[in-house]
């Protein structure tokens, strides 16, 4: 054996303590989650169903060892035998490898633990939510999973339901209603402010217009003033209008997006013009050539501002806080109904924990479907011909 | 054509979504009563007990005109909410507010002076310390519906686990109470006993702010504000007593430095028995209670200082609107609305209040009436009588901008509690007060 594969052995062997590690930290963690979700779903309602949650995941226990043990097991297994059977000069390689994806690994847990942390707050019993597991405080699963939280959230639970049947509105007080309104509030947003800024960077970027540099700069200085000083004059505007308290004064007073415009101006400067003219030439009017033409080039940034809105929209707390009509709780948005569950002094954290796990679907699901559009769109005017 | 379904599916989808979420208003009062509309910033249990006494309200025979509609907002953004509906002039005829508000909206004439309604006759019967912060230019803009201070809860595992109580005794409150400081003093003297940094558990964690660091001020008899509400005393004698007190506490390792950022907070050590003592409000009981086994807890006074035990003030006040439509009258709704603000705060209520929530009466009346299962609300009732009034100014919030780096200066050794001090007094003085 030479001292080079003394080293790489070495080597291998201290990668291998660290998959191991990780791979059972990790396994085990899931493993249990998968258990306490099963042990709260199992359970019923209020204390007495927390802790029969808790007598199943005390049951668990060894459950959990074991499948942790053979999945490590059958990983190990798995990676010592693809080490062995690799040729000598390529074994460097498969180490490098080896590291790399340890270390993505770590980066993942890290990126991931925040979300864990909140699914995991979610299960926990009302008073909780802070209490660390003694011995290993990153141990974040409960051990008395309860369901309560979202029965809460979603107005199911007994107290919710007595209550609604005394007052019916009290019953749509919920987060489904705060989640539909925010959906629509959000959508409609986006796509509005998307087809608009469109339209106006199309100008701007393809369009004769007298004095257009200079418009575009004054458009461009407005974004310097903070958009709180339009706060009061917009809500002032929305009053005197009568849209006080409807899902118009949700997004109308956002609908021109300077931002948008700048974004998809600079996007639309990069397409060629001579593919206009080319369009023109063939015959096609002024409509046909923005649909046909620009919008299909520039649908990754289009999709990117529909992304960058619908998310701003969707968190949007003050602006849709001052417009709501609280009277009618039905105008509830989201953000705003997140913060009923933050007192004075208390927040409600299992609450605020179970309620995010919903909202962040829709986010989540469109950042899927369009990340590959969204990171084309954010990393187009990285580069310059 | 793969597009062109998956458009169809989208644009359905959303006006499946319009048709749900469009529009749907809500269709109240059915009685034909005329409506006063209150905001309140109270959680479920609250709001059903609240509605409880709307009705015995009702039902009074000269109430049989109006009702209360009581109207729930997010208590975080509801001072920003108040401000632009009364600016525009969709503010409700009273709301709910955070203490440390009354004095904006009284300052900005949007509160009503209750003394013209013959408030001040009736003053007395409320707590004194929570009153003063409705009490704004001389003048009763709001009275007080929901009090509440810190007291000085203690962890009996540690005192256990360090000696002072013996680990096999009954959990009788006295024995505790025998060894808990009763000064500050005191709390130097056992502090190194139940300090052990290996472990990182610590005697004493505290919260730097401004409010949270009163009941320090309040034992050392120290003012932030004259009583005329004129000059700032933050640079007295008494408050850099406190301070240097405070400091202390931290210098001597005592005190965890829970005040720094990324700390482990008070109340997460406190639960995780890390921090034998801490500053806690009422709010925190049943929780903590719920924990069972996990946490064996206990509520003292806070330990005195030269002007004996204190505490600050917590809470809400309510307060009354000026009518839109004729502002400088005193309308009918305003009338009624303060006939229910008073029954609502009246003894009778509160006890009922009190009692199904676990919360310290806002009315001396009801201090003798209300009996709780949990004893250790008796204390945060015994401790609510030494509280001393909160600095009343048009913006706490500045205040405590003001005054808290200064403070963690104080703390972390980087400036004299004297030097500090001044600086923070002169800057109140310039903005808030001059």
């Amino acid at each position: 054996m030479t001292p080079k594969t003394i080293g790489r052995t070495l080597l291998f062997l201290v990668l291998m303590a660290i998959m191991i590690f990780m791979v059972f930290g990790i396994s085990g963690q899931i493993i249990k989650y998968g258990i306490m979700v099963f042990a709260a779903l199992s359970s019923g309602e209020g204390f007495a169903g927390s802790e029969n949650a808790a007598s199943i995941m005390s049951k668990a226990d060894n459950l959990i060892a074991s499948l942790s043990v053979i999945i490590t097991a059958l990983v190990s297994f798995f990676i010592v035998k693809k080490y062995i059977c690799s040729i000598e000069r390529v074994r460097w390689d498969f180490l490098r490898r080896m590291f790399l994806y340890e270390v993505l690994m770590a980066g993942v847990i890290l990126v991931l633990f925040p979300f864990f942390w909140m699914l995991c707050t979610a299960f926990k019993p009302s008073g909780q939510e802070l209490v660390l597991a003694e011995g290993n405080p990153f141990d974040i699963i409960p051990n008395s999973p309860t369901l309560d939280n979202f029965r809460r959230v979603l107005k199911i639970d007994s107290e919710s339901k007595a209550m609604g049947v005394i007052d019916p509105v009290e019953n749509k007080k919920n987060f489904g209603t705060y989640f539909l309104n925010s959906l629509l509030v959000s959508t409609t947003a986006a796509f509005l402010v998307t087809l608009f800024s469109s339209m106006a960077a199309y100008v701007f970027s393809k369009k004769p217009l007298p004095y257009k540099k200079n418009i575009f700069v004054f458009l461009l200085a407005t974004m310097m003033i903070p958009g709180m000083m339009f706060m009061v004059p917009q809500f002032f505007m929305i009053c005197k209008m009568g849209m006080f308290g409807t899902k118009w004064a949700m997004f109308l007073p956002h609908l021109a997006s300077v931002f948008g415009v700048f974004m998809l101006k600079q996007f639309m400067d990069t397409i060629p013009d001579s593919l206009l003219e080319a369009a023109q030439i063939d015959g096609a009017s002024e409509w046909q050539v923005f649909r046909v033409v620009i919008i299909p080039l520039s649908i990754p940034i289009i999709l990117t501002l529909f992304l960058l809105t619908f998310l701003s929209n969707w968190s949007n707390f003050l602006w849709q806080l001052i417009v709501t009509d609280f009277e009618n709780p039905l105008s509830i948005t989201l953000p705003v109904g997140l913060a009923l569950f933050r007192g004075q002094y208390v927040s409600e954290l299992g609450l605020i924990m179970s309620a995010s796990c919903f909202s962040i679907v829709p986010v989540a699901v469109l950042f899927l479907f369009a990340q590959r559009y969204f990171i084309e769109g954010m990393t187009q005017g990285a580069v310059k011909e | 054509m793969k597009e062109k379904h998956w458009l169809i599916i989208a644009l359905i989808g959303y006006l499946a979504l319009v048709y749900v979420s469009w529009d749907s208003s809500v269709k109240v009062s059915p009685d034909g009563r005329l409506f006063l509309t209150f905001w309140h910033t109270y959680n479920d249990q609250e709001e059903q007990v609240l509605r409880s006494i709307i009705k015995k309200w009702e039902a009074l025979p000269e109430n049989a005109k109006y009702t209360v509609r009581p109207v729930r907002i997010p208590f975080e953004g509801h001072k920003e909410k108040i401000r632009t509906a009364l600016t525009v002039g969709q503010g409700p005829d009273m709301a709910r507010v955070d203490w440390s508000f009354v004095c904006e909206l009284a300052r900005k004439n949007a509160a009503i002076d209750l003394g013209l309604l013959g408030f001040d006759k009736i003053a007395d019967q409320y707590l004194k310390a929570p009153l003063k912060s409705c009490y704004v230019d001389g003048k009763y803009h709001g009275l007080p519906d929901q009090s509440n201070c810190v007291a000085f809860f203690y962890n009996r595992t540690l005192f256990k686990e360090a000696g002072l109580i013996d680990k096999n005794a009954a959990p009788d409150p006295q024995e505790y109470l025998k060894v808990l400081p009763k000064t500050w003093e005191d709390l130097k003297k056992i502090g190194p006993k139940l300090t052990n940094k290996e472990k990182g558990q610590y005697a004493f964690a505290m919260t730097n702010t401004l409010w949270w660091n009163l009941p320090f001020f309040n034992t050392f008899g120290a003012r932030i504000i004259s009583e005329d509400g004129k000059k700032c005393e933050l640079g007295s004698e008494e408050a850099i007593k406190a301070v240097e007190m405070m400091a202390e506490l931290h210098k001597e390792g005592i005190e965890a430095g829970a005040w720094r950022a990324g700390a482990i907070t008070p109340e997460q050590g406190f639960v995780n028995n890390k921090y034998a003592m801490i500053f806690m409000g009422p709010w925190n009981l049943a929780r903590f209670s719920g924990l069972g086994a996990q946490l064996d807890f206990g509520v003292g006074l806070i330990p005195a200082g030269p002007n004996g035990s204190s505490t600050n003030v917590g809470g809400t006040d309510v307060v009354i609107f000026k009518d839109r439509d004729e502002p400088e009258k005193l309308t009918e709704r305003i009338k009624f609305s303060y006939s229910f603000l008073t029954f609502f705060t009246n003894a009778q209520n509160q006890v009922e209040w009190c009692q199904k929530l676990n919360q310290i009466p806002i009315n001396m009346g009801a201090y003798d009436l209300v009996k709780f299962e949990d004893k250790n609300l008796g204390i945060f009732m015994e401790q609510m009588k030494l509280a001393g009034a909160n600095p009343v100014v048009k913006d706490f919030g500045l205040m405590e901008d003001m005054v808290n780096p200064e403070i963690e200066a104080i703390l972390s050794g980087q400036k004299q509690a004297s030097e500090a001090l001044k600086i923070a007094a002169e800057k109140i003085q310039t903005r808030l007060l001059d």
